[in-house]
């Protein structure tokens, strides 16, 4: 028996944990694909015997006979008519429309309904809310991962340092977190997008010089209980270097404290995502993300479909990700058999 | 007469099904004291609980058996029923005086509260009977015993006052858990004779669980033998320890150490220490001035020669294991530890790592000294590793030798700490401190967490492998009896000084400090 399989073993005799894990892994690898799934171009399309791929290349309107030498549109009218020729033919994603694209020949004010067209409705500029949704899902897992991971790595190294050299070292470094957190991060933040071309990478970078003190925290305790337990004394007294310490004696035991911590980092992170959209604060305009999708729901209240799938994949995100946690905390706590 | 009988208990573990207790049945007579005596988890703490009604039944399944006092089954009996019982018939004392009781409650409050719960009496009277109840517990200062936290209390004192909860309704019957287990040996005599006094005065029972047999031997009417959850023999104290007849008390009362060495010859020192002191800050004063510090060791003078084993004796908070650490080079002390006439204290950090290779340490707790996380083979090949670099396969034969060299299989090598019970995890311990193949090896309690057949296991491997290698050995407990099986010369430590040394068998036989005289006198109470 090792710990793996053990910890295997108890996270999936409980049937929450699992299909939680399950369900979200699911969506997750879902979306990543999200370009196939949900996209104004299509998967293959075939004229003059020709096989093309516009979602991997990208072809002009010239190439399929028309007059620019820009990107061809597939939904427009000369495309679609070339397509209707007798042996051209296209296959569409499951859901045609990508997350920026407008739907010209929407005839309905935006936002529209959920129609044949459009499954979810159009937001108030006549995107596509499904398509939206798929993007706005995928970039905020993929950005809470990004900066679960950023805060993880600079949290446990501080932390590391921290418990384990204990004393001035710990005294000193304890001050400074003390006075970095008291900075008001909100207030930064406005500063800075105000500064700077609002990007992604900009707010993962101010995200990350504030997230990972609370980890560090808990890494800081855990090598302080760590230092001092028989073995690593052991390994000390074995001529082992301090970096061999930390790396192969203390790291490896605390890290079920981490792990524990990981699914609820994610899911703040989301949640931190979400909110500097809704307050319009986050990733550049266009960029799809469930903030701004929930913005627009308040800004057009009547438009339930807004609001209301917005709301279901966030809450559904964010209580799988709980679950998970649990189920990890559960798993990982030796005291439960 | 019979004043409690348990019959055919068996009580499972809920969720594993293992069965902790199986078809126990025993009589304890009015007035009497009867000794139960196993190794950890031979299920006599259980036994002590059920008798209670203290078993968690979320926990254990009691599947059959009862429990009979006064006719009446304690088994069957509802939660407020048993609390009437609990105390004012049947009291107990456990083994941790540290932990049983509240920090932040007055030891009047806490006394107290037991009166009133129990008992009719007016405020006036309830004050009486606390203030009785601890000058008959050897507390005669009692105002000031009544109006202490128990941290301002010693081990011994708040072990006293323990009983005299336990006591102070009048019970008929007693359970004392291991009550002298957590208290220096000098205290133990004392509290042992208390119980026996009280016991005598009040025609009072006892169960007196223990896994000390000496303790069991000279305290204990009848006794019985626990072995995984299984009674295996039963008989008065002097049937059982004169004529046992299961091989297994046979096995536990041969395990008492005897003489294991022989005497030494005059060699070279090897250990050299001079004027060691060491002290921690007490407080976090950011002014120097104001610093108070604990004088952990003072004026500490010793020596070890080469193939020698040397016993530093003492109570816990004496200082002996801070001696160990300031050898091992792991702590600041000021002074001169010189090993082969080099002055360690003088050394470069690199030099110092390098000269770690001659002296090793063994910790008393098998269970934290090995890291959970990495295999035997890992915990083996690091300190080897840390100093040479040497191939795979090489290293596979080092440790897989080591194992021999320990008792243990090669095989065994992949396989996780967990796996391995306590007298197997010391023997990975010190197949790790052998590996780097020291000249002096520190032994900090060695066996005090292991049962007494492994401590003598234990044991003989230590002098063995000192035949084979020649190796120096510095043997911290606070066993007296231990050590002096095992040591060439005895160092009695107390309050962070060294108080007497001598030859083994000297000390033990013509003892000059009062001190050593009260040690040597509570450690072989036999």
């Amino acid at each position: 028996m090792n710990i793996q399989s053990n910890f295997w073993d108890k996270f999936s005799t409980n049937k929450r944990n699992k299909y939680s894990l399950l369900i979200f892994i699911f969506f997750f690898v879902l979306s990543l694909f999200a370009e196939i799934l949900s996209n104004d171009k299509p998967i293959v399309l075939s004229i003059d015997d020709k096989l093309y791929f516009p979602i991997f290349v990208s072809y002009t309107d010239k190439q399929f006979g028309g007059f620019f030498d820009t990107e061809a549109d597939y939904k427009d009218e000369f495309i679609t008519s070339r397509l209707k020729e007798k042996s051209n033919w296209a296959i569409f994603p499951l859901n045609p429309h990508s997350y920026d694209s407008i739907n010209i020949s929407q005839s309905a004010p935006n936002p529209a309904r959920p129609s044949v067209y459009n499954y979810l409705g159009t937001d108030d500029r006549g995107r596509d809310v499904l398509a939206r949704l798929i993007y706005g899902f995928r970039l905020s897992v993929l950005f809470a991962f990004a900066l679960t991971a950023i805060g993880i790595i600079i949290g446990i190294f501080f932390g590391a340092i921290q418990g384990y050299f204990a004393g001035r070292v710990d005294l000193y470094m304890q001050r400074f977190i003390e006075i970095w957190s008291s900075m008001p991060e909100l207030y930064i933040l406005i500063i800075f997008s105000s500064l700077f071309e609002p990007s992604i990478s900009l707010l993962i970078i101010l995200l990350s010089l504030f997230g990972w003190m609370g980890l560090s925290d808990y890494v800081r305790a855990e090598f302080l209980k760590g230092r001092n337990m028989e073995y690593v004394v052991a390994a000390r007294t074995l001529g082992l270097s301090n970096t061999k310490i930390i790396l192969k004696h203390i790291l490896p035991n605390s890290m079920v404290s981490v792990i524990t911590f990981l699914p609820f980092r994610i899911s703040g992170a989301i949640l931190v995502l979400t909110s500097l959209d809704f307050l319009g604060l986050g990733v550049p305009p266009d960029t799809p993300s469930l903030g701004e999708l929930l913005a627009q729901g308040k800004e057009n209240i009547e438009a339930w479909w807004l609001s209301l799938t917005t709301f279901l994949v966030l809450v559904g995100t964010l209580l799988l990700l709980i679950f998970i946690g649990e189920g990890i905390r559960e798993s990982l706590d030796s005291r439960s058999s | 007469m019979k004043i409690l009988e348990v019959k055919n208990l068996t009580v499972l573990n809920r969720h594993t099904k293992e069965v902790l207790l199986d078809n126990i049945s025993f009589k304890l007579n009015q007035g009497e004291i009867l000794g139960i005596v196993g190794e950890s988890g031979s299920g006599k703490t259980l036994t002590g609980l059920s008798v209670l009604g203290l078993l968690d039944k979320s926990v254990f399944n009691i599947k059959h058996g009862s429990i009979i006092y006064n006719n009446i089954d304690i088994l069957k009996l509802s939660d407020t029923e048993l609390q009437k019982i609990r105390t004012r018939s049947i009291s107990v004392v456990f083994q941790e005086p540290m932990l049983s009781l509240n920090p932040v409650q007055k030891i009047s409050t806490q006394l107290i509260e037991v009166i009133k719960l129990h008992m009719n009496h007016n405020a006036d009277e309830q004050i009486k009977v606390a203030r009785d109840i601890l000058v008959k517990t050897g507390l005669n200062d009692t105002q000031k015993i009544l109006d202490s936290y128990p941290h301002m209390l010693s081990g011994g004192q708040r072990q006293r006052i323990m009983i005299a909860i336990a006591l102070v309704c009048k019970p008929e019957i007693l359970i004392a858990d291991e009550p002298t287990t957590a208290l220096d040996v000098t205290l133990q005599l004392q509290i042992l004779e208390l119980l026996k006094n009280v016991r005598t005065e009040n025609n009072m029972s006892m169960l007196l669980i223990s896994h000390d047999l000496d303790l069991i031997k000279n305290y204990a009417d009848r006794v019985i033998i626990l072995k995984n959850g299984v009674l295996l023999e039963e008989g008065s104290s002097f049937e059982i320890f004169n004529m046992p007849n299961h091989e297994y008390t046979r096995l536990l009362i041969d395990s008492s150490p005897e003489k294991l060495i022989t005497e030494k010859k005059q060699s070279e020192m090897l250990l050299d220490i001079q004027n060691l002191n060491c002290r921690f800050p007490v407080n976090n004063a950011f002014f120097k001035k104001n610093k108070k510090y604990f004088t952990a060791l003072s004026d500490i003078n010793f020596h070890i020669n080469s193939g020698e084993t040397i016993g530093l004796v003492g109570e816990s908070g004496s200082g002996k294991t801070t001696l160990g650490l300031s050898i091992m080079q792991l702590l600041d002390y000021s002074g001169k530890i010189f090993l082969n006439n080099v002055d360690l204290s003088l050394l470069s950090p690199e030099k110092l790592r390098e000269s770690r290779k001659d002296y090793q340490i063994v910790f008393q707790d098998p269970y934290s000294s090995l890291s959970p996380r990495m295999n035997i083979l890992e915990i083996l090949s690091e300190g080897i590793l840390s100093f040479n670099n040497i191939s795979e396969s090489k290293i596979f034969k080092k440790c897989s030798d080591l194992m021999t060299e320990v008792g243990l299989e090669p095989s065994m090598l992949r396989r996780y700490p967990h796996q391995f019970s306590g007298g197997q995890r010391q023997r990975i311990a010190i197949a790790r401190a052998l590996s780097m193949k020291p000249k002096l090896i520190i032994f900090d309690e060695p066996t005090s967490a292991l049962d007494v057949i492994v401590q003598k296991n234990i044991l003989n491997l230590i002098v063995d492998l000192q035949h084979k290698y020649g190796l120096s050995y510095c043997f911290i407990s606070h066993d007296l009896k231990v050590i002096s099986a095992i040591s060439h010369r005895i160092y009695v430590i107390k309050d962070s000084k060294i108080i007497e040394s001598n030859i083994s068998d000297e000390l033990i036989s013509n003892p000059k400090d009062n001190y050593t005289k009260k040690l040597i006198q509570s450690s072989f109470i036999s």
